[in-house]
């Protein structure tokens, strides 16, 4: 497969601080790849210094084969940025809007205007064309930001936290938006620090922490990573010290929880443990309200390869 | 507390425009203020005339020069540009240029030629009339009498016969009048600042609010206003204070003068009036952008129309008139009465008590004002 | 590309309501203003007919003297007088209906309640009262060798030479005129109107450059991710900020000239070319603050609008002789004022009739600009940024 981006040593330094570590990755064509990461891990400058927005002190960006630079225009032609901040102007419609930032890509008007109308298709703006960004909802505002990033349809397209603050009507068509993109050819760069997103669109992961990636993969791979296969939630509303015991004692169990509301237990492997557990609530006529259990989550791998949460 | 907190940490958030309109509105007052005290044309009787002597500086030339320095400010400036720059900008009201030939054509009993540039101000009507005076005396003797040291010994007797003149006024109106000027700028001073300091507190503190709503939980919409409004007020009477030091460092201790002490029980009231006319403009206004606009427009506005800037007396009738609608008219208007005011007793004071009710009456309708307005936005928000 | 982006920061710029408001009707309502207060003060200036009284006590000379200089025909008319007695007087000039009052005696005594030119006026008249008695007695006491008492009447004699006298005193004198005409001071209000508005106008140059620089905005890092050249996205926004800028100078100047009188001279191709250059330096003061300082747009227009403000006031907008004071006293601090160029510039179009002055101000705007832009040229040149 074609190599997209090939980042290799990437520093960038602050003053003092380092926001990228000495990071290498590569993006392969088609791929959509997660960018995830807690606020301040370095992902924005990352992808900042792709852009060549930013200078860095070491390292070497590839894009498309060819090192990339501010006047590299060949290869910008077919790269699309929507960035995390909703960037269109107040004073422009919708129509306009896109139209602007996609003349600063395509030259021919006729293309333009095909290509424009094809991007508020996309987003499903076309009722809100003639609509000044004021006068759009959060979400049609993010959508509309998507719509100028993408309407010159890049091979390769950046989102930094596209859904932030998105309400789900507007979530949902955003990530239609950019599943429908991949199937048109395009790779897809995607950071945020929702988990489900990435796992619903990734088929690559890389997690940063720190200004280091501190693992990467598919889903699953990073799955195996923390040492969790199931994990069982129950609402308790009350539970002695022995009980908790004697649970820990059960088989496969690897590490309980009880905070005085929620019994986590924590399993390592084997089958049916669910079934297990209940049978054991039942027996010591302990009474609950709701019981589930859960997959591990990327949240869980993170909390496990750093100690803290994703999302603070 | 917490609302104050909140109103000093947006003023430190926005400290950068702050200073720098502070820093510009003081050195605007003393630069206006220092520069405006030579300038004052009342208290000056003498114009200021130039004299170019292409003659020789001697005999009745000299006569003449003389005269005129007696009776004039004479300004000495060499070169042509700068000469009609004066008079442009009224340095000079009049410019005299003594040709050569001035004296001879005297002692010859010819008629002398002068050439004048005058500014055509009173100023300049009375520089105009001393010259005149001057070339009809000559005119007189110098028919009769061609010796030039006899001509000279008439032409300075006649003129050194003066009228009594009793002045019945034992005003100082030199520092009254430096006083009025200080006093009348801080009009501008006054609004631009608390209008500018205010409605960007106010507009930031919209926003603050929002997030703030949760950890005022316990504290009433009415309340935070309340604490809002004494922070404003508190920030009003400092930006008072300053002025009244300035004006202590510029004027000295003449303010504790009767007269002095009327024009900072003026200026207090301004204050408050002001205060008013920002918490109202705070009120109405949402965007950030548009304060500048809007202090400009009402600081420079009000100033200019009422007098802040140019005495009213030498606006024309109908924008004084005019002028009479805003608050600022009756503040300057008092501080004009306080000038040319002789004894100050209840009297004399009706007319400024007049004016302080008006203004009151101003700080009433903005309060029912602000009142109608944010009652409105909360309805219609 | 060029055309595309011109097309669109002209219809950007213009749906700003706040910049258009500071750019085309913040002027109009402050030259309005200016021209309310400042209609009527050159006029106020000039010498008015003084309210005066005397008491007479039935002499001649000086009610002759008064009543000529009250007449109300006569164009050279300085008084208006009343005869009253002495203690109407004192009371007409407690009550300041009066500038003072005349006590017609031998020696003549003028009471007035102030200093000031009206009560200088009054001086001097009676002043000249004075100086006719000192001339008739200066010509009686020459001509006394001559009298032989028995051949003519002595009052006789008195009276011709009152009579010489007086028709020597009321000859014309030669005095010529030299002045301009145009001497309107207050002309250069709307001077530096019009340089404030050329400085302003700076603010469009603000916000385009603050639309294209990615580390001052999402937009400007959006046009910086795209292959379209950053020279050519700035210089079609300036051109286009230019433009708005000159649009709203021309509704201002024929606002200024059709409305407001104001006279800006006769040679009205150098006063294009001075709005030209004078808005060029409004730009490139733009350019230099937001490319420069690295601050939100809101502060950066305050700095410009603090900057023309101040440049303003010392080209004499909240009075006018500021601009000679500083003119006068410290010349660097204008010779470096944008406003004071643009302010000088008309003046000198106005008055002089010379133009040395004229293309010295032309020439410092347009090596004001220079100045900025090369400065500016430096910081905008950089592609990538350390943070953004």
């Amino acid at each position: 497969m074609k190599k997209v981006i090939e980042v290799s040593n990437l520093t960038k330094e602050y003053k003092s601080v380092r926001a990228v570590n000495d990071i290498s990755f590569d993006v392969y064509e088609g791929e959509i790849v997660g960018l995830l990461g807690p606020n301040g891990s370095g992902k924005s400058t990352t992808i900042n210094s792709i852009l060549s927005l930013l200078s860095f002190s070491k390292g070497s960006i590839k894009i498309f084969g060819e090192e990339m630079s501010p006047n590299l225009y060949e290869v910008k032609r077919n790269i699309g940025v929507v960035f995390q901040d909703v960037a269109v102007f107040d004073e422009l419609s919708v129509l306009e809007n896109i139209d602007y930032f996609c003349g600063l890509y395509i030259k021919d008007k006729s293309v333009r205007k095909e290509y424009v109308e094809d991007a508020i298709n996309l987003v499903g703006l076309l009722d809100f064309k003639k609509f000044y960004p004021k006068q759009l909802s959060g979400g049609l505002l993010r959508r509309l930001n998507i719509a100028c990033g993408i309407a010159h349809k890049p091979k390769l397209i950046f989102l930094d936290e596209p859904t932030v603050a998105v309400d789900p009507q507007s979530r949902n068509n955003i990530l239609d938006g950019i599943l429908k993109l991949r199937s048109e050819g395009a790779t897809i760069i995607y950071t945020t620090h929702y988990m489900e997103e990435v796992e619903i669109l990734c088929d690559r992961i890389i997690i940063m922490d720190k200004g280091s990636i501190i693992a990467s993969g598919t889903s699953d791979e990073l799955k195996e990573l923390a040492n969790i296969e199931e994990k069982v939630s129950v609402h308790i509303s009350e539970l002695s010290d022995e009980v908790i015991e004697k649970i820990k004692s059960l088989k496969n169990v690897e590490e309980v929880n009880y905070n005085g509301d929620v019994l986590v237990v924590i399993y390592k492997k084997g089958e049916d443990n669910l079934v297990k557990l209940m049978d054991f609530l039942s027996k010591n006529k302990i009474r609950y309200d709701k019981i589930f259990s859960e997959r591990p989550t990327l949240n869980d791998v993170f909390l496990e390869l750093t100690g803290k949460e994703l999302r603070d | 507390m917490i609302v104050f907190k909140s109103f000093l940490r947006v003023l430190n958030k926005n400290k950068a425009p702050v200073i720098l309109f502070t820093v510009m509105l003081v050195i605007f007052g003393v630069i206006n203020f220092t520069s405006n005290d030579s300038t004052d044309v009342f208290t000056s009787s003498r114009p200021d005339v130039l004299i170019v002597n292409k003659d020789v500086n001697e005999g009745i030339t000299k006569t003449f020069i003389d005269y005129i320095s007696k009776r004039a400010e004479i300004i000495k400036l060499s070169d042509n540009e700068s000469i009609d720059d004066a008079l442009f900008y009224r340095n000079v009201n009049y410019v005299i240029y003594i040709p050569l030939g001035f004296r001879d054509d005297i002692i010859n009993g010819n008629k002398p030629s002068l050439e004048v540039k005058s500014t055509g101000d009173y100023q300049a009507s009375l520089a105009q009339m001393m010259v005149n005076k001057f070339l009809r005396v000559v005119n007189v003797y110098s028919g009769d009498f061609n010796d030039e040291w006899q001509l000279i010994n008439y032409v300075n007797s006649t003129f050194s016969n003066e009228t009594n003149v009793e002045i019945t006024s034992k005003l100082d109106v030199d520092s009254l009048s430096r006083m009025a000027t200080y006093f009348n700028f801080m009009n501008y001073t006054m609004l631009a600042g608390l209008v500018f300091v205010i409605s960007i507190v106010m507009t930031s503190f919209k926003n603050v609010n929002i997030s703030k709503r949760t950890t005022m939980g316990s504290m009433s919409y009415r309340r935070v206003n309340m604490y809002l409004l004494l922070s404003n007020l508190v920030f009003a009477l400092v930006f008072w204070l300053v002025c009244m030091i300035l004006s202590f460092v510029l004027l000295g201790d003449i303010l504790f003068s009767l007269h002095g002490v009327m024009y900072i029980v003026n200026s207090f009231i301004f204050t408050i009036v002001s205060l008013t006319i920002a918490l109202l403009i705070g009120n109405l206004i949402s965007n950030k952008n548009a304060v500048n606009g809007i202090v400009n427009l009402i600081a420079l506005g009000s100033s200019f129309l009422c007098g802040a800037f140019v005495p009213v007396e030498f606006m024309p009738k109908s924008v004084v008139n005019l002028s009479r609608v805003f608050p600022s008219y009756y503040y300057i208007n008092s501080n004009e009465l306080i000038k040319s005011m002789e004894v100050v007793n209840f009297e004399s004071l009706l007319p400024v008590f007049k004016n302080i009710i008006f203004m009151l009456a101003f700080v009433v309708l903005f309060v029912i004002l602000i009142n109608v307005v944010s009652w409105k936005k909360r309805r219609f928000a | 590309m060029f055309i595309h982006n011109f097309k669109y920061s002209l219809k950007t710029l213009f749906k700003d309501k706040i910049l258009i408001f500071w750019t085309f009707m913040f002027p109009i309502i402050l030259g309005t203003l200016f021209s309310l207060a400042f209609s009527n003060i050159e006029d106020s200036e000039k010498l008015k007919v003084i309210d005066i009284a005397v008491v007479d006590n039935g002499n001649v000379v000086f009610k002759n003297v008064f009543d000529s200089l009250s007449d109300e025909d006569s164009d050279d008319r300085l008084f208006n007088v009343r005869y009253v007695s002495e203690e109407e007087a004192i009371k007409l000039l407690e009550s300041e209906k009066i500038t003072g009052y005349v006590l017609a005696q031998v020696k003549p005594k003028v009471v007035v309640s102030n200093n000031g030119i009206n009560e200088t006026v009054l001086k001097y008249v009676v002043d000249e009262i004075i100086e006719y008695q000192s001339i008739v007695s200066n010509f009686l006491a020459s001509s006394m060798h001559e009298i032989r008492l028995e051949d003519i009447q002595m009052s006789e004699f008195v009276l011709d030479i009152y009579s010489e006298v007086s028709k020597k005193m009321n000859e014309e004198v030669n005095i010529h005129d030299i002045s301009s005409e145009n001497l309107s001071y207050t002309m250069i209000e709307f001077y530096t109107l019009i340089a404030m508005t050329c400085l302003y106008g700076g603010i469009f140059a603000v916000v385009s450059i603050n639309n294209t620089l990615a580390n001052m905005s999402f937009k400007g890092a959006r046009v910086s991710v795209s292959p379209t050249s950053k020279k050519i996205v700035i210089l079609s926004r300036l051109l286009a900020s230019y433009v708005i800028q000159l649009l709203g100078l021309v509704i201002l100047f024929l606002f200024t000239i059709f409305v407001l009188d104001v006279d800006y001279g006769n040679d009205l191709s150098l006063v294009v070319l001075t709005s030209l250059v004078g808005s060029l330096a409004g730009l490139s003061l733009g350019v230099f603050v937001s490319s420069i300082f690295k601050s939100s747009e809101n502060t950066k227009t305050s700095i410009l609008i603090a900057f023309t403000m101040a440049g303003c006031f010392l080209s004499g907008m909240m009075g006018i002789t500021m601009k000679y004071v500083v003119d006068s006293k410290a010349p660097i601090l204008n010779k470096i004022n944008p406003a004071a160029m643009i302010t000088d510039a008309f003046y000198s179009l106005y008055y002089f009739t010379t133009r040395d002055r004229f293309w010295f101000n032309i020439i410092s705007l347009v090596i004001f600009s220079v100045i900025l832009i090369v400065v500016s040229i430096f910081s905008l040149r950089r592609q990538r940024y350390d943070s953004i």
